[in-house]
């Protein structure tokens, strides 16, 4: 009773489950309906239907319309002109201010690459920051509710020592199989996330950030069996939420670590929302669905700089056009030494690592 | 006697003129004492840094009714997301070999407007006419006077002792670096006078592909560029021990620690589960 008189609750307050067997139904996924299968499914959506002719229910409605809305690669420009303003409405409501839901598409010309400084990175963690506030991730405080799509890995430094030179494996056998078996040479490569030390960069350690490398040829588009997930025209690999069963075959599928999954209902506090936002990029996100970094459409389409890029101190983020020869990653491409990472298994990152 | 207190007194104003302007982000104590009592229910003016402390800071206010132009992180203080990167930009002015760059496409922020509080120091004792006591050869020595207002002055970290202040400052004109023919250069221009020596990192920097930059990601787009000493602190470069170009800085805070996770040490003996 109290949920229909009061305007829509945020995701925040919103209880995780709720008695009520009418706001039940309001609150299944797509992945709940395609679960129950068959008339069962019809009758209890017909139910929802009726209930949700009901004046200002709006959330409601919107949800009704999107269960039967098409795969976003299949809409009409009419169709998907008619989505936006759906959202539009919906979240300017849900969010208490005026939310505006792109619809651009790729640019002609447009190759999107990134590269980042390996040698200049310090670990600081704004990149990570700057994406949560950019891109209306949920910044919950219980087990699940923290989704950062950037992640901060520290690898320790080895060293290589002149006395342990020649030292050789095993001891005293009188058989030298190499050097320095003993301690970690150069890199340490097992990495850490969770590091908190009072000040970075440290002395000893060196920082490598990982997402989604926008893969030219994606595993996880590969395995997905609704096709929610796909790779655009000017590069980034993106995904449909609406279309999403949440079966998690893609975060399986991905070497690199990069999906998250929504485990429960995303929190969004209203005054941290992003209002910019794209169709396929930031907008907010539903329980259930798997979401990932995608460039932030929603400022690259129109020529800016990912969000990542504009915080972090050192300027070891780089961003620009692949088949502009003028471009930053282009010029990085040229003349730095470059890698991408687990380039054996043949997806093809855009994601370049450099150093000097 | 007397000639040394005039300067004295006017050195004193100097260091009150430099040390508002570095205490910009609390009220000066002449606004402090009104609007204290206003300050107690009013919420404080939330200012952040942008690359690393002391450098560019910006205050956060609304834009628009829900959107700031600036967040500022709650746990370090730094600059997270900006609504506008070209806010309080300004043209970067002529470049040698950027000449293919239209006027107003790069712009920066500019420092001399600050600077521009000291002009007192240059017109009383940096005139050129040096005050009694002044070191007449180029060999770096401490000078007890500037200590006081420039705590970095005494321990300069540049170049292992082979640069000093005037080998960057202008001799006469105090707000101004100086070039290698001993012209004076704007202080939003440092990038002129790091580039006599680290010519290679002026290249890159040109191209885009060392320090940082904000706006537009086209090649042909507008961008504000940030110079030098934003990100560098030209009197502490080598930064102690570490001996490397960036000083340290507080680390946001870490990912939500995964299920089963105890501690942030767990992870050294447990792998993080990947899915
Ligand atoms: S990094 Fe992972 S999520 Fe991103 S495109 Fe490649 S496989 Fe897909
Ligand atoms: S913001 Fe830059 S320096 Fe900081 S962790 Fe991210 S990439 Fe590294």
């Amino acid at each position: 009773m109290t949920t229909k008189e009061n305007p829509p609750a945020s995701a925040a307050q919103e209880a995780p489950a709720s008695g009520d067997p009418s706001k039940a139904v309001l609150k299944r996924s797509r992945r709940d309906v395609l679960r129950s299968g068959g008339m069962l499914s019809m009758s209890s959506l017909m139910g929802t239907a009726a209930l949700m002719a009901q004046p200002g229910e709006a959330k409601a409605a919107v949800e009704w319309a999107e269960h039967f809305q098409k795969n976003y690669r299949l809409m009409t420009p009419e169709e998907k002109a008619e989505a936006r303003l759906r959202l539009e409405k919906r979240y300017s409501g849900e969010y208490n201010k005026k939310v505006s839901v792109d619809i651009t598409e790729a640019q002609p010309g447009v190759l999107m690459g990134y590269a980042l400084n390996i040698r200049k990175c310090i670990g600081c963690r704004r990149c990570v920051k700057a994406c949560v506030e950019e891109n209306n991730q949920s910044r919950g405080a219980r087990p699940g509710e923290r989704i950062e799509w950037i992640q901060v890995l520290r690898m320790e430094r080895g060293e290589f020592t002149a006395d342990k030179m020649n030292q050789g494996y095993p001891e005293g056998l009188g058989i030298q199989v190499g050097g320095n078996a003993y301690s970690p040479a150069g890199q340490v490569l097992e990495g850490q996330y969770q590091y908190t030390p009072e000040a970075v960069p440290e002395k000893d350690a060196n920082y490598m950030p990982i997402a989604c490398m926008q893969c030219e040829k994606p595993p996880c588009v590969k395995v997905c069996p609704v096709r929610t997930t796909y790779r655009e025209a000017d590069g980034p690999v993106v995904i449909d939420y609406n279309w999403c069963i949440g079966c998690k075959m893609c975060m399986g599928a991905c070497p690199y670590w990069a999906r998250r999954f929504n485990l429960t209902t995303p929190v969004l506090p209203k005054e941290d929302m992003n209002p910019v936002t794209h169709y396929l990029g930031n907008r907010p996100r539903m329980r259930g669905v798997v979401e990932k970094c995608h460039w932030c459409l929603q400022r690259t389409r129109h020529g800016r700089y990912p969000a990542c890029v504009e915080v972090c101190p050192v300027g070891a983020r780089k961003f620009g056009n692949l088949l502009d020869p003028e471009s930053e990653v282009s010029k990085i491409l040229a003349r730095k030494n470059v890698f991408r990472l687990k380039a054996e298994l043949n997806t093809f990152p855009k994601f370049f690592y450099f150093y000097d | 006697m007397k000639r040394f207190a005039v300067p004295a007194a006017v050195l004193a104003l100097c260091g009150a003129a430099i040390l508002s302007v570095l205490a910009q982000d609390k009220p000066a104590g002449g606004e402090a004492a009104a609007p204290a009592a206003a300050a107690a229910s009013a919420p404080a003016e939330v200012i952040c840094f942008e690359s690393r402390k002391g450098a560019t800071e910006i205050t956060q206010r609304e834009i628009k009714p829900g959107l700031p132009n600036v967040k500022c992180s709650p746990t370090t203080g730094a600059a997270l997301w900006y609504a506008d990167p070209y806010e309080g930009t300004v043209p970067m002015g002529k470049m040698p070999q950027m000449e293919a760059i239209p006027e107003g496409l790069a712009v920066v922020k500019p420092r001399s407007e600050k600077l521009n509080l000291l002009a007192q120091c240059g017109t009383a004792c940096h005139n050129g006419t040096y005050p009694v006591g002044f070191p007449k050869t180029n060999r770096p020595v401490p000078i007890p006077t500037m200590e006081a207002l420039l705590p970095d002055a005494k321990n300069l970290q540049h170049g292992r002792g082979r640069v000093w202040c005037l080998d960057c400052h202008h001799n006469t004109k105090r707000n101004m670096l100086v070039d290698h023919y001993g012209d004076p250069i704007s202080i939003d221009q440092s990038q002129l006078l790091c580039g006599k020596c680290h010519g290679d990192k002026l290249r890159d920097w040109r191209d885009g592909i060392h320090g940082k930059r904000i706006g537009d990601f086209t090649s042909t787009g507008k961008k504000r560029w940030f110079t030098c000493t934003e990100c560098h602190n030209p009197h502490n470069v080598q930064d102690g021990a570490r001996n490397k170009g960036f000083i340290q800085l507080q680390p946001e805070t870490p990912p939500q620690l995964p299920r089963g996770f105890k501690d942030a040490a767990f992870e050294k003996t447990h792998a993080i589960p990947q899915h």
